[in-house]
């Protein structure tokens, strides 16, 4: 048979062709480091979580990244993103080598350089800009990191006071509510808690060890998870209890609990008169806040905040109104996290087991360091906007502001550590707009996304499991020190921040070098010289902990770090300050009829706008889409799937329609991290819409938090 | 030495759908980043009841590994075979991409991977079972909603639940006797 | 018919029968150099698609033919015995064609040669068919042989033989299916034995095509024992079609009654889902009810109407193999969307694999007609 012959013949070279193909497609053609076969003990950095992490490198190919089950935090677990760090390394999306732009800005278009004159560029462009416009009048953009510290070090070596940082557009807000309150944000020991409310913290997916992993231990029965949430998240499908509460009225249901906590007598008297001031001047105030008012607030029934309010205060001490990291919803944040911070001291959780505990750290010794002093150096950019400003991350809202508006001075300069403002910053029409404006733009990162895209100068970061990091002194309710080792050698060229920052401060003189003249080894023996025991266990664990269990009450008895030394529920500051001293509540601005909310979330599987261009986790989600109810979706004829204009006062975005019952009917929901401008983000470019794009850049004015939750947008089909 | 039973217990109240047993076994057992391609995976159930009243859960699954598993009687050249201790394998080498035992599956469990041209599908990450570890979906989960030990033996975690608990296996109508055990 | 009228239409009809197998031969080049996965539109959850039904399609036409043709040199029923030589050579090619087929979908049918022998799987329903296909082909030449050296006894012998093979071969096919009781749709005794039917019932419909075009395509008269074999032929597959038609509304009545799960959905996507063109007008109208009435008519029962109907049955049933093999996977082992309770997979062709079918097909016409112009497949007269 002629047709059995040739498929006999062609299957033949068929199956050595595909042999080929795939071997191609292996990881084992990339340059391999000499590193050889070994297991290395590292901290993960595809989060904030920096869980403990073992990576397997055979035949000097990283094979698969394990949790380190010596890492209490984590409980010994790695998630969706920790085990698809790999494709952080091997990615052929990464940065290999330092660029130049050679195009305009955004168009993408670089060429390679070498590493001494991509530095000695940045170098002389910071140079230019001192001239002329003061060491102030470059930025420094950065986030959260092990070597970030070397990035701001820099920044005020260099002279600038302008250092931007993210808690701005994350929790500023909660620090500053619970900071009023408490002198401190603390940690809720969700482990032993009994009662839990969680109001807009989607621990399920928006994943913080060990709260995500406690919430859901406690054999049934005594454990109680009440969630708070617009959308029916994954938390919600494992609380005990969901409401859809009606967003910015989170205030309203936390006064009617303590409005029935006091008024009931169910508050703890005893922590009340010992522990806090201005208890006498919230019972007025919370008067009229009742849970039949609040009811018609936030849509949720007074008997079941009655109620909830008389379970909360039964299981206290061991009961948590848990406050949650991102606190950049709405403009009275601040104050709301006040009001949660009030309600949680009134049931008596401070500072026990079951409560709300005070972060603690184990102490490193600090880097030494001289920064020159500069002349004619203005403050900060935005000093005077926010009422309580953070010295060191100041407020990307009023800082983006006053750079457009080019007041007091002007910002010609910006330099990028491991953030990318184009992505998580609200209203990213003027974040182009602010760095079409700069006159340099240089990101240090270790993928093309879209700052990187729009910078001058890109140099390529070492990727977290190619670098030695400084040991990090991870604080919270149990302090813990960690390190990273590098796993495989620097790919391509890429190097580590510290190099970076060691050659561009030689260049900038020995002064500013001497602060950056030590080697990686040396540094840590410098972190450690009073405690060397901690190298050791690092060596041997991969983690270092003074205690496997929480220390609860060290702050009993003794005073807070507040202007009366106690917990302030009246707070006297903030009254000196022309701002409510006590928590008043105000109705969340509404849309017009027809237009939705605009609210943001996170997956499990993604981080923030970092990961999306992973292989692994695209292949999870390979777009966003814009989430809207389905009773919503057939009054206006949408069916799901379907393409839809989303359109906000700011701008328009192109969108896949989910239908689903799982948001309210008042609200639409998209993930974040995708509609990127970068084509350097093969996987992603192209796909999905930006919500940065589409959130204006409304602010909470005590803290600078961006309030991200106020946009309302059109739906109509394309 | 007795032979083991190699046995999952799993706790769905447990899961919240993270992923994170699907990209560990990814990369752990070196699959390829194709559609179609995935030997475990995590399923949202229906949407129970309607807004604003609503549930859902999620149910993680991969091959479970039967006691009378239909894949091993359809394969023609038995490269399908179930080994001492409980564990159903391919031989990659016999297997001719018929495809019968991906037909007779009654779980979806498994797929033909081109890059080793075989029919490919959980192994209980057996690479790593025999060398003390556990399979990697079971060390990675956040939640913990995975147990993994030997049935054979009365004192291991997965007898112990399975004592303690009522459980259910997928499709037990059929009589494969799957090796995966859901709590009820 | 004029000589230059005859030549016209030979260089057509070989034409296209050689247009049919360069795109089979692109279509495998393709296949080859791109892989399964990128060639087929076969997922984990559909991996068998046409090219199964393709090969289904021949292997039971074989089957049939040979069952068929038994009437004649193996139970001696008289009118039968002049088409004995040609029913084997046409059941022989098919089988091949249907073996070039399965070639293509197997991933390493090599291996397939070495290990079925090696380490072989005897309660693997596909073993069986293997094996017994295989034995079946050997005794298809072993007879055409019988049957070109006039062998007229060993031709019985092994016709008898054959036909219990066929058997078989055949029913175990169906069993293939019908033994997976993953698949609602598919388990239990059914198919086995509906193969045998439509075996006989293909054989009939091909048998029908076979006479009628050998003589009209050659511009010849049909003798009168061809024409009366057509007749015959013609009442037989009209009863074969009768117990086929009672055989599919009691297949698909119970399939709607009780809505099992599994089976209703695949019987619902047959009856009024996505295979219902398929269903209605290929396989109900064009397969089976205009070709029963066609042969049901004495008016219509001629030579014309009989071979009309076997093309007519032959291409319903195509489409009912096709229906069969894809009906059974478009329920999905575990629901795939959140939203759906029971959702339906979709599942079309692509481009190589019709590439296959049509030059499987245009092959398999192209050697029979090849090899009737050069031999003569007339049975000689008994003495």
């Amino acid at each position: 048979m002629l047709l059995s012959a040739c498929a006999a013949a062609g299957v033949g070279t068929g199956l050595v062709g595909k042999r080929f193909q795939s071997l191609a497609l292996a990881k084992h053609t990339i340059p391999i480091s000499d590193l050889g076969n070994r297991d290395v003990f590292t901290s993960c950095g595809m989060c904030v979580n920096k869980c403990g992490v073992i990576a397997r490198v055979r035949n000097g190919v990283i094979e698969k990244l394990d949790p380190n089950p010596h890492f209490l935090k984590s409980r010994g677990m790695l998630c969706a993103r920790g085990n698809a760090g790999i494709d952080a390394v091997y990615s052929p999306d990464r940065l290999k080598h330092p660029m130049i732009r050679t195009g305009k800005r955004g168009e993408g278009k670089f060429r390679r350089a070498t590493w001494d004159e991509a530095l000695d560029l940045v170098v002389k462009n910071l140079s230019n800009l001192a001239d002329k416009y003061t060491r102030a009048g470059t930025v420094f953009v950065s986030t959260e990191g092990f070597q970030e510290h070397f990035f701001t070090t820099f920044a005020e070596c260099y002279g600038s006071p302008n250092t931007l940082r993210h808690p701005s557009l994350c929790l500023a807000s909660n620090i500053q509510g619970f900071g009023a309150t408490y002198g401190t944000n603390p940690t809720p020991d969700v482990l032993n808690a009994d009662y839990i409310i969680m109001s807009g913290a989607n621990r399920s997916e928006a994943l913080v060890t060990p709260d995500s992993i406690d919430m859901l231990t406690g054999d049934g029965g005594r454990r109680k998870l009440v969630y708070l949430d617009p959308r029916f998240t994954k938390t919600a499908a494992k609380a005990d209890e969901w409401f859809p509460i009606r967003p910015g009225t989170d205030m309203a249901f936390i006064l009617a609990m303590i409005n029935v906590v006091v008024k009931e007598n169910l508050y703890n008297h005893k922590v009340v008169e010992k522990q806090t001031v201005g208890f006498d001047k919230l019972v007025p105030h919370i008067e009229t806040y009742t849970p039949e008012w609040a009811a018609t607030k936030c849509e949720i029934p007074a008997a079941d905040i009655r109620r909830i309010a008389r379970e909360f205060a039964m299981a206290a001490p061991k009961a948590v109104y848990y406050q949650g990291r991102r606190s950049s919803f709405f403009d009275n944040d601040t104050q709301m996290r006040r009001a949660m911070a009030i309600l949680n001291a009134v049931v008596g959780n401070w500072d026990t087991k079951g409560g709300m505990v005070p972060n603690s750290r184990i102490p490193l010794q600090g880097h030494e360091y001289v920064a020159p002093y500069y002349e004619d150096v203005p403050d900060r950019l935005e000093n005077g906007t926010a009422s309580y400003l953070s010295e060191k991350d100041g407020s990307w809202k009023y800082f983006r502001d006053r750079v457009l508006e080019g007041k007091p001075y002007p910002v010609k300069g910006m330099m990028v550590y491991k953030q990318n403002p184009l992505v998580s910053v609200a209203n990213r029409g003027k974040t182009l707009k602010m760095m079409e404006q700069m006159e340099f733009i240089c990101t240090i990162d270790i993928t093309m996304n879209d700052t990187a895209y729009y910078s001058d100068v890109i140099l390529p970061e070492a990727t977290y499991l190619e670098r030695e990091d400084p040991i990090e002194s991870l604080g919270g309710i149990l302090p813990m020190v960690v390190w990273r080792e590098p796993v495989i050698k620097p790919m391509y060229e890429s190097r580590s921040n510290l190099w970076i920052i060691q050659q561009l401060a030689k260049r900038m003189g020995d002064e500013i070098y001497a602060s950056f003249n030590f080697t990686m080894k040396e540094y840590r023996e410098h972190q450690t010289k009073n405690n060397p025991e901690i190298l050791k266990v690092l060596k041997e664990k991969g983690v270092y902990y003074e205690k496997e269990t929480p220390t609860y009450g060290t702050t009993l008895g003794k005073k807070l770090r507040t202007r009366s030394g106690k917990i302030e529920i009246y707070s006297e500051k903030y009254a000196k300050k022309g701002l409510d001293p006590l928590p008043v509540y105000n109705d969340p601005t509404n849309g017009s009829t027809g237009q939705y909310r605009l609210i943001l979330g996170r997956n499990a599987y993604m981080t923030h706008g970092t990961t999306a261009n992973n292989a692994y986790l695209s292949e999870l989600m390979p777009e966003n889409h814009i989430w809207l109810h389905s009773s919503e979706a057939k009054k206006k004829g949408f069916r799901d799937g379907q393409m839809v204009k989303v359109k906000s006062p700011i701008a328009t975005e192109m969108l896949r329609l989910q239908v689903t019952e799982k948001i309210r009917p008042d609200c639409v929901y998209l993930s974040h991290g995708f509609g990127v401008l970068s084509r350097g983000q093969s996987r992603i470019f192209g796909k999905g819409g930006s919500d940065a794009a589409l959130i204006e850049d409304k602010v909470e004015p005590i803290s600078g938090n961006m309030a991200m939750h106020q946009t309302f947008v059109d739906i109509t089909s394309i | 030495m007795k032979k083991k039973r190699f046995a999952m217990v799993l706790d769905t109240r447990k899961c919240i759908d993270c992923k994170a047993c699907t990209i560990a076994c990814k990369t752990e057992n070196h699959i390829p980043l194709i559609e179609d391609n995935y030997r475990n995976w995590v399923m949202e159930e229906p949407l129970r009841g309607k807004y604003p009243r609503l549930g859902q859960s999620f149910t993680p699954g991969q091959c479970m590994q039967c006691s009378n598993p239909p894949c091993e009687r359809v394969c023609p050249t038995s490269a399908t075979y179930v080994n001492g201790d409980g564990v159903v394998l391919v031989d990659d080498k016999k297997c001719i991409g018929c495809k019968y035992c991906i037909t007779a599956c009654p779980y979806d469990a498994r797929f033909y991977n081109e890059e080793i041209g075989a029919v490919d599908k959980c192994t209980f990450c057996i690479q790593r079972i025999y060398k003390g570890r556990l399979p990697a979906c079971v060390e990675t989960c956040p939640t913990k909603v995975r147990v993994f030990g030997d049935l054979n033996d009365p004192d291991s975690d997965v007898s112990r639940l399975l004592r303690k608990y009522p459980h259910r296996v997928k499709k037990p109508e059929i009589g494969t006797q799957p090796s995966l055990f859901y709590l009820m | 018919m004029t000589a230059i009228t005859k030549n016209f239409r030979n260089i057509i009809g070989f034409s296209l029968l050689g247009a049919g197998m360069l795109i089979g031969l692109i279509a495998v080049g393709y296949v080859l150099m791109v892989g399964h996965s990128h060639a087929y539109n076969l997922t984990r959850e559909i991996p068998w698609g046409i090219l199964i039904s393709t090969y289904v399609f021949f292997a039971v036409s074989c089957s049939g033919l040979c069952l068929v043709s038994s009437l004649g040199h193996v139970f001696g029923v008289q009118e039968f015995e002049v088409i004995g030589k040609r029913a084997i050579l046409v059941a022989i090619l098919t089988l091949l064609t249907g073996f070039g087929v399965i070639a293509m979908e197997l991933n390493h049918p090599f291996r397939m040669a070495i290990w079925v022998i090696l380490s072989p799987n005897l309660s693997s329903a596909i073993w069986w068919m293997g094996t017994l296909y295989g034995l079946y082909l050997v005794l298809l030449c072993i007879e055409l042989y019988a049957f070109m050296t006039e062998k007229h006894r060993l031709a019985s012998m092994v016709g008898l033989i054959g036909f219990m093979v066929a058997i078989s071969a055949c029913s175990n096919l169906g069993a293939v299916f019908g033994l997976l009781d993953a698949r609602p749709f598919w388990h239990g005794a059914y198919l086995p034995i509906f193969f045998i039917l439509s075996a006989f019932v293909s054989g009939s419909a091909l048998l029908a095509l076979i006479i009628y075009f050998n003589h009209s395509l050659r511009g010849m008269e049909m003798p009168p024992q061809y024409k009366n074999l057509m007749i015959t032929l013609g009442r037989l597959q009209a009863l074969f079609l009768g117990i086929l038609i009672f055989f599919v509304v009691w297949r698909t009545i119970p399939g709607l009654y009780a809505k099992h799960t599994g089976i209703y959905e695949a019987t619902t996507a047959t009856v009024s889902g996505n295979l219902s063109t398929n269903f209605w007008f290929f396989k109900v109208l064009i397969g089976l009810a205009i070709p029963f009435f066609l042969l049901v008519n004495r008016s219509t029962r001629t030579p014309f109407g009989v071979m009309s109907a076997g093309l007519l049955t032959t291409v319903g049933i195509f489409f009912m193999r096709y229906d069969m093999v894809i009906a059974g996977q478009i329920v999905p082992m575990r629901p795939l969307h959140q939203n759906a309770a029971t959702d339906i997979l979709h599942y079309i062709p692509s481009a190589a694999e019709m590439g296959i079918v049509i030059g499987s097909v245009c092959a398999c016409l192209f050697f029979y007609v090849l090899i009737e112009r050069r031999f003569d497949l007339n049975p000689i007269e008994h003495k």
